[in-house]
């Protein structure tokens, strides 16, 4: 070896050996180096003497030379082999001329192969001697012919810059930045990590040059704004990578942040309209609150050199800016309220500071009036952290600086007066205590320096300990002055007032008995109507939050006397009743009223100011996050089901004695405690192990820690944890809590406290479960008669009052139809309404999805978002909210977490056995295994295969879901004799079963025994389907037994299950009712004419009139008219010919005998509550059962219950629709004035395509009278849908669209634009809707 | 239940037959499923003529409307070339009080008093509404051509 070497080194030094002499000896060097043993070499090569021989041979030659041949390429490679091997000569040969030497020959740029090699030397050395060669310029000539170099050579190229560019301090910031131009073009490239090495170049580039305009103003020279811009201008920024965009916003803010000139170039480029997008899409997301981070530091940046040059000479130019930007403030003010951690609301509080700073006093006012800044600011001062107050305090009081007169009147009304007042004795409050205890344990997260550059700040926090104080005092001292000179009455006082007086009118009523007084009825009701239209609109959240409404109004409606009140037997508790759905008629029906000329529903409203007043108990929802667990799921990722953590958290809990507990033993021992465990579970443990006696009871242990007690209802780790981090209004887990050993104490639980509200609430529920009308027993009514929300929950939290009226509104929203018909029958009844054909329910409730809470969701997708949630990190509100107030999350929020839960409650054997043994084959395989194992081998993990034939395929699925039914992996399907596999068949399979079904014929649904066959020997029902009630007597009827009804529904429920769990789609219209059995609701008569709107109806009206019989019967008494008017429609209820089977199926007997039993007047009643068991509950019992049974066999079915009837249908049955597709024009008609390229007709459609689910089901309904398609879809509808325009006279936009249901016309005026066709589209589908049940 | 009722409305019209109109069911053997005469009305273009209307009741009849259709061809805006008549107490306005007497007593009104603003076939209805005298000799036309064999 060494021998070669010298032969090398002598055959080198040979001056007068030609090239190829030369050459040849370096191509040896180059295989003896790249086969020799590193150690080996180190003993034998003369480092220094090759590197200063070899950059000789790489020079260019001189011109006129002879041509060197190989050489360089030789002498290049050699380079580069050396200091691969042993990079520890690098320094040597960079020493030695090397690197110029390379550089050189890279901007040559002879020969593309010599190039490449000069890259792969340059490559390592560059990392060994980062200086030099940034003083050498290799970056730039690193990307010099970047195009012509091979995909990895271009890699070896920008990871050489990124080298270079990292460590490059602020004297080589200007050779750097010779490789900006070069990198920006980059920048414009199609593969996207090339795209995105370039990104991170040019930000760590930018990150260098902070502060330096002159840099920056250069780095602008290259276009790199433009470039940047480009790739985000229409929508571009959504379809960048993950990585590509944060990168981008990166480097625009360090840009930005230094160069005017750059700012001024991007607002010339749009940037604020680009913001506005974002900002919007994110917000709605809900899951991209990393980004709205990024977005609000971007912004923060781009003011700042607007800032910097001084208010009083700002450019006319930079007041436009401002403009711009103030367009933003609503848009940061809803991010800053809803943001799920404080950090976030911080930048936007730090941002709108500036902006207010920057901007005019008129301009101001004009914001207050757009964005409501004061109210935003009152919600902020509501906050704990502390670094949040006092930046809104700073905002604050530079508001009051700009425009004093103005600033003042609005703090006052909305309430930020009040929370300075609050702060500053809560400041004191807190200076006093402190002085006593002297430490401050827990100290805040400092997020002063959140928005530096600069991330090396290690100063201290810049609020000190009595800035707030001193900060809210000063503020007050300003409004003292005022209050001097202004005495002239405000209105606002005059609003709070009548509000305040209202309310405790409301509150006076709730406490007396109920009252005959028609007067005072009609007085409160018209108080009542003058307070939702007129004030409530114009009423600021803080009035409505401060006059104690919430409160009140719980208290009004569920006749809060009557908790009070000892009921003793269900007479009273039926009066009482009574007396609650008399109010709550009387609420919604104002409450949804649309009153003179306004669009929004009184009940809109409301709801809007309860969630705004939500936003201020930011603080009782804390998400906890775990410092090691970073953030790891993809925010926008629906995770996956089976989570498959190696090894779950777990806590090492040392368990004491409480010192004074004399009837315990000592345990002293550390018991590891997962996550998930409550106390409860502890005590299990524990118990055996400390009990002296035999105690009974089910809570027999109190927990606590450091003296305070331990919430049962929450998990040990959150009980810690929030003790633990209590000053903290978002908590970050330190590394050191899991190594940490925590002591808790234990002592004998005294008072067992089955405590007596809870056992009166029993008794109240077994009277309520007594009562014939099945609504009351929906979880909202009990809610509403127990005046308090069920569960474990703290009721002195500010946020009670308001999740407690939200949960009421919501249920009386949902419930809008049934109280109203409810009402409208008792007016039959009582005389007031004349016919049956005018028992029609006028209201529509308001879109559910106006009451989700974006502040909770944002906070939900957060917690969702840390790595430990499946293993037990779930904060006790997330739960609580979860199934107390589902309503307040978004759908995909609550999907989300159903699919990270669920599988807590599966029922299968492999979830039932203990964690750690669940899957020992997986658990004991050895690590070089899981190496090999790739992808079809990790797939199989998941996953189960199974065969089924297509000629049997109901009982091929049925066998199929007794043998995996209940298995945690997902099920594959594959067609026997077919190759097939994965997605696609499953998914035929899952529509193929779900079709056959609904076949005429088997006896399932409603519609079966329809003695026309209908269309292609499937049932068809426009308004879903609905189980066909069976007789309890008979079990066979027209050839079908009831029993293989009963396996059918079995298997129906193991498919839901099945595809619920594995993400499949189902193809069948279930109805609306169908999926309230589902979740375990109750249906009722008001729930019929959803799906079979005929009967619905007549039963409806055979019930108002036995309540009309009833009324008269009870009056009888006084006057001497009994059974005046009694018929049905003018015809004696005798010659209707009714008996007592069931329509439809004469040989189901309501009674035995029922075939011979005629209906009269006098078992009208009897005969409707026959029906209607019949058709709910007893004919459908069996199936029901069966359905239901067979998904609990794979999972709780309770668990659903997080999701309502129409979230279902979409998780079910998907958000495909036959007629989203671009083929809608095929399946319509366009007649009598319009064709396919008609202007309106053109909106018309894109209408239709932008409608939601709920639009389209409207439509639907609206113009074919059936919510619901047949199967095939549109294309199968007979006859087709069919547009034509509409005569009007007059303005067209006047006018309304109008159907014929017959033909499944719709007549639609030409209107002038999409914008009001929509309109009034919507309107006239409300409108429609309105009356769906009983069209 | 549906078949006692039928069977007391084929008793009710044979006591008490309705002027101009008479129906029963096809067999004896079928009670759900009848034939209708309808005499056209004398006030009205259809005068003279003598239209058949099949009916057929569904399971539970009579909370669900019977289905009616004109066999014979007729000119009529709420009528089309299947016959399928656009009447609402057939749809919507159906309730149980009614019968299949007051049904065709309805269908006999409506061919004296077409309701051309909610039309089936909308080019009788333009018709009927801008020429009215045009449309009185069309459905003339066609009661002595279809109705009257």
């Amino acid at each position: 070896m060494a021998e070669i070497l010298l032969y090398v080194q002598a055959a080198l030094t040979d001056e007068a050996a030609c090239a190829d002499a030369h050459a040849a000896a370096l191509a040896t060097l180059c295989d003896t180096l790249a086969l020799t043993d590193p150690d080996v070499l180190l003993g034998i090569v003369d480092v220094a003497y090759f590197a200063a021989r070899l950059p000789g041979f790489l020079a260019a030659a001189a011109p006129g030379a002879v041509d060197q041949g190989d050489l360089p390429v030789f002498a290049a490679r050699a380079i580069a082999e050396a200091v691969d091997i042993l990079p520890q000569w690098a320094p040597t040969f960079a020493q030695h001329g090397a690197v110029e030497a390379l550089r050189d020959r890279l901007l040559a740029a002879d020969n593309i192969e010599l190039a490449e090699e000069c890259l792969r030397a340059l490559d390592k050395i560059s990392e060994e001697c980062p200086d030099q060669c940034l003083r050498l310029a290799v970056a730039a000539a690193a990307l010099h012919l970047f195009d012509f170099l091979s995909a990895s050579k271009q890699k070896v190229a920008l990871k050489i810059v990124a080298e270079l560019v990292q460590e490059c301090d602020d004297a080589d910031v200007p050779k750097a930045m010779e490789a900006a131009p070069a990198l920006c073009n980059l920048l414009q490239s199609a593969d996207n990590s090339i795209l995105e090495s370039a990104l991170s170049c040019l930000g760590m580039l930018a990150a260098d040059a902070r502060g330096k305009a002159e840099h920056m103003d250069r780095l602008c020279e290259s276009k790199v704004i433009d470039t940047a811009m480009g790739l985000l201008d229409k929508d571009g920024w959504k379809t960048l990578g993950d990585d590509t965009l944060p990168g981008i916003l990166g480097l625009l803010k360090h840009i930005a942040s230094a160069s005017e000139k750059a700012v001024n170039s991007l607002f010339d480029l749009g940037v604020c309209d680009l913001l506005k997008q974002m900002i919007t899409y994110y917000s709605r997301s809900h899951s991209g609150s990393d980004k709205l981070e990024m977005l609000v530091e971007f912004i923060y940046q781009l003011m700042r050199p607007l800032g910097a040059s001084g208010q009083e000479n700002a450019t006319t130019e930079q007041n436009a800016h401002i403009d711009q930007l103030a367009s933003i403030v609503t848009l940061i003010t809803q991010v800053a309220k809803c943001g799920a951690l404080s950090s976030v609301c911080y930048r936007c509080i730090v941002v709108i500071g500036n902006i207010v700073e920057l901007s005019t006093p008129t301009f101001l006012v004009e914001l207050q009036k757009t964005a409501n800044l004061s109210s935003f600011l009152t919600c902020l001062l509501a906050r704990k952290n502390r670094h949040i107050v006092f930046q809104t305090l700073e905002v604050s009081k530079t508001l009051l600086k700009k425009h004093h007169q103005f600033f003042f009147e609005s703090f006052t009304k909305e309430g930020v007066k009040h929370a300075i007042e609050t702060i500053q004795a809560q400041e004191k409050n807190r200076n006093s205590s402190q002085k006593l205890k002297k430490k401050n344990n827990t100290q805040e997260w400092c997020l002063c320096f959140e928005l530096d550059l600069d991330s090396s700040s290690t100063d201290g926090c810049k609020i000190e300990n009595n800035a707030i104080l001193n900060l809210a005092e000063e503020i007050k001292k300003s409004f003292v002055v005022v209050k001097a000179n202004n005495k002239s009455p405000h209105r606002f006082g005059c609003v709070l007032k009548f509000v305040k007086d209202f309310f405790a009118r409301l509150n006076r009523h709730a406490l007396t008995v109920p009252t005959q007084d028609l007067d005072l009825c009609k007085e409160l009701s018209d108080i009542s109507r003058k307070f939702l239209s007129d004030e409530l609109p114009s009423t600021s959240t803080f009035t409505f939050a401060k006059s104690g409404s919430t409160k009140y109004l719980v208290d009004y409606l569920s006749n809060g006397a009557y908790l009070k009140s000892n009921l003793n037997n269900c007479q009273d508790l039926a009066e009482q009743l009574k007396e609650v759905q008399h109010r709550l008629q009387k609420f919604t029906h104002l409450a949804l009223k649309v009153s003179n000329g306004s669009s929004v529903k009184p009940l809109e409203i409301l709801v809007d100011k309860l969630l705004d007043a939500l936003h201020m108990s930011y603080d009782s929802f804390p998400v906890i996050l775990s410092d090691h667990g970073q953030r790891t799921r993809e925010s926008t990722m629906i995770p996956l089901r089976h989570s498959t953590t190696q090894e779950s958290e777990l806590l090492d809990i040392k368990f004491v004695k409480a010192r004074r507990e004399k009837e315990l033993r000592s345990y002293g021992g550390v018991l590891p405690v997962s996550l998930s465990s409550k106390p409860g579970d502890i005590e299990a443990v524990l118990w055996p192990e400390v009990s002296k006696g035999n105690a009974q009871g089910s809570s027999r242990l109190m927990f606590s820690y450091k003296g305070t007690k331990l919430q049962p209802s929450a998990t040990i780790f959150e009980s810690l944890v929030r003790l633990m981090n209590a000053g903290q209004s978002d908590i970050m887990i330190d590394s050191s809590f899991w190594d940490e050993e925590h002591r808790i104490s234990y002592n004998r639980n005294k008072c067992e406290n089955v405590s007596s509200p809870s056992s009166c609430n029993t008794q109240l529920f077994a009277m309520q479960e007594k009562l014939e009308q099945s609504l009351v027993k929906d979880p909202f009514f009990s809610t509403l008669f127990h005046g308090r929300l069920p569960g474990d929950v703290d009721e002195s939290d500010p946020s009670y009052n308001l999740l407690l009226t939200l949960k009421v509104l919501e249920g009386l929203n949902r419930f809008s139809y049934q109280l109203s018909m409810d009402q409208q029958i008792c007016k039959f009844a009582e005389g007031y309404l004349r016919s049956l054909d005018d028992l029609k329910v006028t209201i529509s409730p308001i879109p559910q999805h106006q009451f989700m809470s974006s502040l909770l969701t944002n906070k939900l997708e957060m917690q969702m978002q840390e790595g430990l949630f499946e293993d037990g990190l779930v904060p006790s509100w997330c739960v609580y909210l979860v199934e107390t107030c589902p309503f307040l999350l978004s759908f995909s929020a609550r999907w989300k977490y159903f699919c990270l839960t669920v599988h807590r409650s599966f029922m299968g054997d492999e979830a039932s056995a203990p964690d750690g043994s669940s899957t020992p084959d997986e658990a004991s395989a050895s690590p070089d295994e899981e190496e090999e194992s790739d992808a079809p081998n990790e797939a199989s993990k998941k996953m189960k295969k199974h065969k089924v034939t297509r000629d049997n395929i109901l009982e091929s699925a049925a066998s199929m879901m007794i043998k995996h039914g209940s298995s945690t992996k997902t099920i594959e399907v594959v067609f026997q004799g077919e190759v097939g596999t994965g997605r696609g068949p499953t998914f035929e399979f899952y529509s193929t079963v779900s079709h056959e079904l609904q076949r005429l014929g088997i006896g399932m649904w409603r519609g079966d025994n329809a003695r026309k066959a209908g269309e292609n020997g499937f049932v068809r029902s426009g308004f879903g389907l609905f189980p066909q009630p069976w007789s309890s007597v008979g079990t066979s009827t027209r050839g079908i037994e009831l029993s293989d009804v009963v396996k059918k529904f079995k298997l129906l429920g193991h498919v839901v299950a099945r595809a619920l769990l594995d993400g499949r789609i189902l193809d069948i219209p279930l109805s609306k009712a169908f999926y309230k059995i589902m979740l375990g609701q109750e249906l009722d008569i008001y729930d019929i004419p959803s799906f079979d709107p005929e009967l619905g109806k007549t039963v409806m009206e055979f019930q108002a009139l036995v309540k009309r019989k009833k009324f008269l019967e009870k009056s009888s008494e006084k006057t001497s008219n009994p059974s005046a008017d009694l018929s049905y429609k003018n015809v004696r209820l005798e010659d209707l010919c009714l008996d007592f089977t069931l329509p439809g199926n004469s040989e189901y007997e309501l009674v035995p005998g029922g075939s011979d039993k005629m209906v009269t007047l006098d078992n009208l009643e009897e005969y409707v509550n026959l029906i209607v068991d019949a058709t709910l509950k007893g004919g459908i019992a069996k199936q029901v059962e069966a359905f239901k049974s067979a998904v609990n066999e794979v999972f709780a079915l309770k668990t659903l219950r997080l999701f309502d009837e129409e979230e279902m249908e979409r998780i079910l049955c998907g958000e495909q629709d036959s007629w989203a597709s671009s083929k809608l024009e095929d399946h319509i008609e366009f007649e009598h004035g319009y064709d396919a390229s008609s202007p309106p007709i053109k909106s018309f459609l894109e209408i239709l395509r932008e409608f939601e689910r709920e639009d389209q089901r409207a439509f639907l309904q609206f113009t074919t009278g059936a919510p619901q398609l047949p199967l095939g879809g549109l294309a199968s509808l007979d006859p087709k849908l069919t547009v034509v325009r509409k005569q009007c006279d007059g303005n067209v936009d006047n006018e309304l669209p109008s159907v014929n249901t017959c033909r499944h016309f719709i007549k639609l005026p030409p209107y002038s634009s999409k914008e009001i066709m929509k309109a009034k589209l919507k309107y006239a589908l409300a409108e429609g809707l309105g009356s769906f049940h009983l069209s | 239940m549906a078949l006692r009722r039928i069977v007391k409305e084929l008793k009710d019209l044979q006591r008490d037959p309705p002027t101009s109109c008479s129906a029963g069911p096809v067999s004896s053997n079928d009670m759900f499923h009848w034939q209708a005469t309808i005499m056209g009305p004398s006030d009205s273009p259809y005068s003279g003529g003598v239209f058949l209307v099949t009916i057929h009741f569904p399971p539970d009849y009579p909370f669900k409307p019977p289905k009616v259709a004109f066999k014979t061809k007729v000119f009529h805006p709420n009528i089309n070339s299947n016959g399928n008549i656009c009447l609402d107490i057939l749809k919507d306005q159906w309730s149980p009080a009614l019968t299949i007497s007051k049904v065709l007593l309805s269908i006999c009104s409506l061919l004296t008093d077409p309701n051309p603003d909610d039309p089936l076939v909308p080019e009788i209805a333009h018709m009927c509404k801008a020429d009215r005298t045009r449309y009185e000799s069309t459905a003339r036309g066609w009661t002595h051509k279809y109705a009257m064999g």
